[in-house]
């Protein structure tokens, strides 16, 4: 059975989705039964997976290899490593606590529930996959499932509430070309991101199928790839551009962003969560899946793109999110913002950083979640992500308020939240590589801080509106359930980090020895011994994050 | 050389799925004329049995590997042939099924119009079987006879008779360009035979020659620049006519441009190579681009046919052994996926007697299965995972690479996405706008059954498409002789150009 439980998570959803498809849409309860016990099982085996992953052996297990096509050299490999394994807890988590945020949906709730579904099976199709081919079909799968819960069941954004009518625009209809819906509609929110979404993968997909031919290998499998293809020069750079941006793009990196706040806005909010909680990540994830593990010298010639690239990204979604007026822009932005310290924990390619990064993926989706899963609980009840007209909703709200303290309090980096243990690391990894960087990313905390301050007082405290008066807090069980699973696993980590820290290092230590093997000591400093021991707490500054003695 | 038209029983026997054919069309011609009061939908069951017997006769070829060539190799069978009849075969008894609730808008002629389906389709067998200058010449005109017909059945609308009359004139002037062809190449090498041809010297009359065959099977399969017929005949053309129009012809046309290409000009593949990218990178191109300004969803399929015609293409550019399978497969994706759209289409255009993509709004709330199974379908189309489409597509790619066809990857790649956008505007009417009539639409069981082998074969291709890739990679057996290592892996340290 163990061995099973990655076949277990990936295809517990894709079963609910399957068994929906012959569900009526009348039988609401049985609807909502199958959709939650799916996503269940899928939270159960991943919970198993995070604590029967072990550390001390390291590198891929659970391993299935189904043989899929000779003629093309692809097996359905699956697999997860260090860096794969909270990944997937944290998609498990999140489409579990997304089925119960959207446990009100009126509109074709069955149908909402396949697309999401798939969704999510899709992302963790990404996380396990140890084959470029799966890797990229799953990844490209997990995009026409946004476009149809963008576009079916999400709203307007900006000028939403003057947007009654998108399709008025009859002039522009007629000419037919380019986006003929208005470009504040959620059909134009939902087309932008396939296909800028969609444009980077098929860039991917071409760094892939260069990395097919030029490997030699007739294989796709990532394993392989990894022990004997060997690249270089131009033909290297140009795969891990590819590669690199083509990946990127989903993560977003700026100045490829431009898609995931429009999508945020327009999303319903299960939707939100699960984008910006595990489908940014697929980008992050790919790039060290892919190009750190294939070309590892070329990553640490070119990683400084990334370490540039992520100056923009803090700053600019920061400055963003702090003048932006709706609240799922804000949020939207500060998720665009924040992936800069993933790409600044990456870039850096030190022990501490990396791991910090890939912590900081799990931490963020978890605040990112519960932010995303508040406000569309607050556009349920007043119609409205307009910060300005709202206001003193901690009356009416009380309970999603103090989830909301702790939501931005947990995406600030408070101690005793793992993104605090997230943020350390990234900044004590990175800051021997690129001081500026990590001067950068500290006002980049002080601005996150202003934002989220800025918008949890625009929305809870002050006076309220009297049109705002009938809108109710969060009391069912079904409805604060998935606010506090993830507060508590928020917490939980942050104060107990032991086991998740030493699953990280030991996807992250033979990654980094392969990427820096070839360095020079001197320009070595960082203070692990090269993969002779996977978990290793050496340095005083490591020992002062957390309490971590994994053996 | 010397003909020698004495047949054996064994020569028989290879002819046997045709003659069958023939036999039991014969059959069905006497029964509609005999039995005055017949109902046209057991005629057309009565048709598909026959197809369907035939088709079992050539899955028993394919499977005791019976092959052999009769007439001085002008009739080949061989797995390729196989392959290729058995799509046209599935092709045909999918429109005919399409056709069952259609036929009752015919005024007259119901009882021909399968007679002259079946008819074309026994053309097109052929042609999947012609190995030389003249069968290819004979088998392709029998072919398209039956689809001028067929084009302007609808006498009294000018539409179909538009259609009729622009697909008339471009086809005999292709016919023409065929002709001069063949006869210009004839005179150069004096052989007719494919196989012969090889070595040949390459002199203005023979390249002229092969261009202007070239000419007229890119007007069957839709190249640019020979696709001026293909939108206002599609969009002309009783709807199921033009679902057969947009996948048979074009297979069966593949399959003498494998054998012209890779048998009889296997030693020019540098020169042609170069025609065939332009065409390709054409077709995707222009038939992507223009489909996005489509309103009428035959026109939309019109278009994006001409782009698909130009990701086969590229199969061929790459002009291997794993070439050769990735188009057969592609191709077999290909049918699924778009006599599923017809499908739909057809049903929508039962119901509502319209093909604008504007009257698909909300059809997720009149129809959500019609509405899913035209999602499946073009996405498919557009190559999403996990879809047929995208294997195929994928499987080109993967055959292109190997040669180092960058940039016509490339231009494939960038193409996905843009056709992605037009695909999605449908999908975007379907299932984000809101219905203007809200009244359910109803399929009948002919239709429902296409659309059901359409989304089986589509979903099965691409989750698990193992022994699909098999049944192709053994139908071009033959061809691994021919190019030999030009198909196995070149060396890592290959160049990087291109």
């Amino acid at each position: 059975m163990a061995e099973y439980t990655l076949l277990i998570i990936l295809f517990a959803p894709f079963v609910g989705a399957l068994a929906l498809i012959f569900v009526s849409n009348r039988q609401v309860s049985l609807v909502r039964g199958v959709a939650a016990g799916s996503a269940f099982v899928t939270l159960v085996a991943s919970v198993y997976l995070f604590y029967a992953y072990d550390p001390v052996k390291g590198g891929y297990q659970f391993i299935q290899r189904i043989e899929w096509s000779r003629q093309l050299g692809i097996s359905l490999h699956l697999g997860v490593d260090g860096i794969g394994t909270p990944l997937v807890l944290a998609s498990g988590i999140l489409l579990f606590a997304g089925i119960f945020v959207s446990w009100h949906i009126k509109d074709r709730m069955k149908e909402f529930y396949i697309w999401i579904l798939i969704l999510a099976a899709a992302t963790i199709g990404v996380f396990m996959s140890l084959d470029l081919f799966f890797l990229y079909f799953f990844y490209e799968m997990s995009v026409i499932p946004m476009y149809l819960l963008l576009g079916m069941w999400g709203s307007h954004t900006k000028k939403y509430l003057e947007m009654t009518d998108p399709e008025g625009l009859k002039l522009r209809d007629s000419v037919g070309f380019i986006f003929n819906f208005g470009a504040n509609s959620k059909e134009y929110a939902a087309m932008k991101l396939v296909l800028f979404l969609s444009a980077f993968a098929v860039a991917a997909l071409m760094g892939i199928l260069l990395i097919y031919k030029f490997s030699g290998l007739n294989t796709f499998d990532i394993l392989v790839l990894r022990e004997k293809a060997h690249f270089s020069g131009p033909l290297a750079t140009l795969i891990w551009l590819l590669i690199f941006f083509g990946f990127a793009s989903i993560a977003p990196i700026w100045p490829l962003h431009s898609w995931s706040p429009v999508g945020h806005a327009a999303a319903p909010a299960a939707t939100s969560m699960l984008h910006a909680g595990v489908l940014m990540k697929l980008g992050h994830f790919s790039i060290i899946r892919v190009a750190f593990e294939i070309l590892p010298e070329t990553t640490r010639e070119l990683m400084p793109i990334a370490a540039v690239l992520c100056i923009f990204s803090i700053i600019y979604g920061g400055l963003v999110a702090y003048y932006a007026k709706d609240t799922k822009y804000v949020i939207g932005y500060s998720s665009s913002s924040h992936m800069g310290y993933v790409f600044l924990g990456m870039a850096a390619l030190d022990y501490i950083s990396l791991s910090g990064a890939v912590i900081y993926m799990f931490a963020h989706a978890m605040a990112t979640g519960m932010l995303f899963a508040m406000a569309g609980w607050v556009y349920d009840q007043t119609h409205t992500r307009d910060i300005p007209s709202l206001g003193g909703l901690s009356n009416r709200m009380p309970f999603i308020s103090a989830a909301f303290v702790i939501g931005c309090m947990a995406s600030i980096g408070m101690p005793g939240t793992v993104n605090f243990i997230a943020e350390v690391m990234i900044i004590v990894g990175s800051w021997n590589k690129y001081p500026f960087q990590v001067v950068v990313a500290v006002l980049g905390i002080v601005l996150t801080m202003a934002y989220l301050f800025k918008m949890m007082r625009g929305l809870f405290y002050g006076s309220m509106a009297e049109k705002y008066s009938h809108s109710h807090d969060a009391v069912a069980v079904v409805d604060r359930m998935p606010l506090l699973l993830m507060i508590m696993v928020s917490v939980s980590f942050g104060i107990f980090p032991g086991h998740l820290y030493s699953v990280v290092r030991s996807g992250v230590d033979p990654l980094i020895a392969r990427i820096t093997r070839v360095v020079p000591v001197a320009e070595q400093p960082t203070h692990i011994p090269l993969a002779s021991s996977p978990i290793a707490p050496v340095s005083a500054s490591h020992k002062a994050i957390a309490k971590v003695t994994p053996r | 050389m010397t003909f020698s038209l004495t047949l054996s029983a064994s020569d028989l026997l290879l002819l046997l799925p045709e003659l069958f054919l023939t036999v039991w069309l014969c059959v069905v011609l006497a029964v509609d004329f005999s039995f005055k009061r017949i109902v046209q939908e057991q005629l057309a069951y009565l048709t598909i049995l026959g197809l369907m017997m035939t088709l079992a006769c050539l899955a028993w070829f394919d499977m005791t590997g019976i092959t052999g060539t009769l007439f001085a190799k002008m009739f080949v069978v061989d797995r390729m042939a196989i392959f290729f009849k058995v799509m046209i075969l599935l092709a045909t008894i999918l429109v005919i099924l399409l056709s069952i609730d259609y036929v009752h808008r015919f005024s007259f002629f119901r009882g021909e119009y399968y007679f002259l389906v079946a008819m074309s389709a026994l053309g097109m067998m052929f042609m999947a079987s012609a190995n030389d200058l003249l069968s290819l010449f004979v088998t392709l005109e029998f072919a398209t006879f039956g689809f001028y017909v067929l084009v302007s059945y609808l006498r009294d609308d000018m539409a179909s008779n538009e259609a009729g009359l622009k697909f008339f004139i471009l086809g005999v002037f292709a016919a023409g360009l065929l002709g001069y062809g063949i006869s210009l190449v004839y005179g150069e090498t004096g052989k007719l035979v494919f196989s012969d041809m090889t070595g040949a010297n390459p002199t203005t009359g023979l390249v002229i020659g092969f261009l202007l065959i070239f000419a007229a099977l890119g007007f069957k399969i839709g190249a640019v620049p020979f696709h001026s017929w293909i939108p206002d005949t599609y969009h002309g053309a009783p709807t199921p006519v033009t679902a057969f129009l947009s996948i048979a012809p074009k297979v069966a046309a593949f399959a003498i441009l494998l054998r012209l290409f890779l048998v009889a000009l296997a030693t020019f593949k540098p020169a042609w190579a170069l025609l065939i990218v332009a065409a390709s990178i054409l077709s995707m191109t222009y038939g992507n681009i223009v489909a996005i300004a489509q309103r009428n969803i035959k026109r939309l399929l019109a278009y994006s046919g001409i782009a698909q015609v130009g990701n086969v293409l590229i199969g061929l550019a790459a002009g291997t052994k794993m070439g050769t399978d990735s188009i057969l497969f592609y191709l077999l994706t290909y049918l699924f996926a778009n006599l599923g759209a017809f499908a739909v289409i057809m049903a929508i255009s039962n119901s509502l007697g319209s093909d604008e993509i504007e009257d698909y709004r909300g059809l997720n709330r009149r129809s959500p299965f019609l509405a899913f199974a035209m999602l499946i379908f073009l996405l498919s189309l557009a190559g999403v995972p996990p879809l047929a489409g995208f294997i195929g597509k994928l499987y080109i790619f993967v055959a292109a690479i190997k040669e180092g066809l960058y940039t016509l990857i490339t231009v494939g790649l960038v193409n996905i996405v843009v056709s992605m956008y037009y695909y999605l505007i449908v999908v975007k009417k379907m299932y984000i706008n809101e219905p203007l009539d809200s009244s359910p639409i109803k399929t009948t069981g002919p239709l429902r059954a296409v659309i059901y082998v359409g989304l089986a074969g589509t979903l099965v291709i691409g989750i698990y498409p193992q022994p699909f890739l098999d049944w192709a990679v053994s139908a071009t057996l033959m061809f691994s002789n021919l190019l030999g290592p030009a198909a196995s892996i070149p060396p890592p340290t290959a160049p990087f150009g291109g």
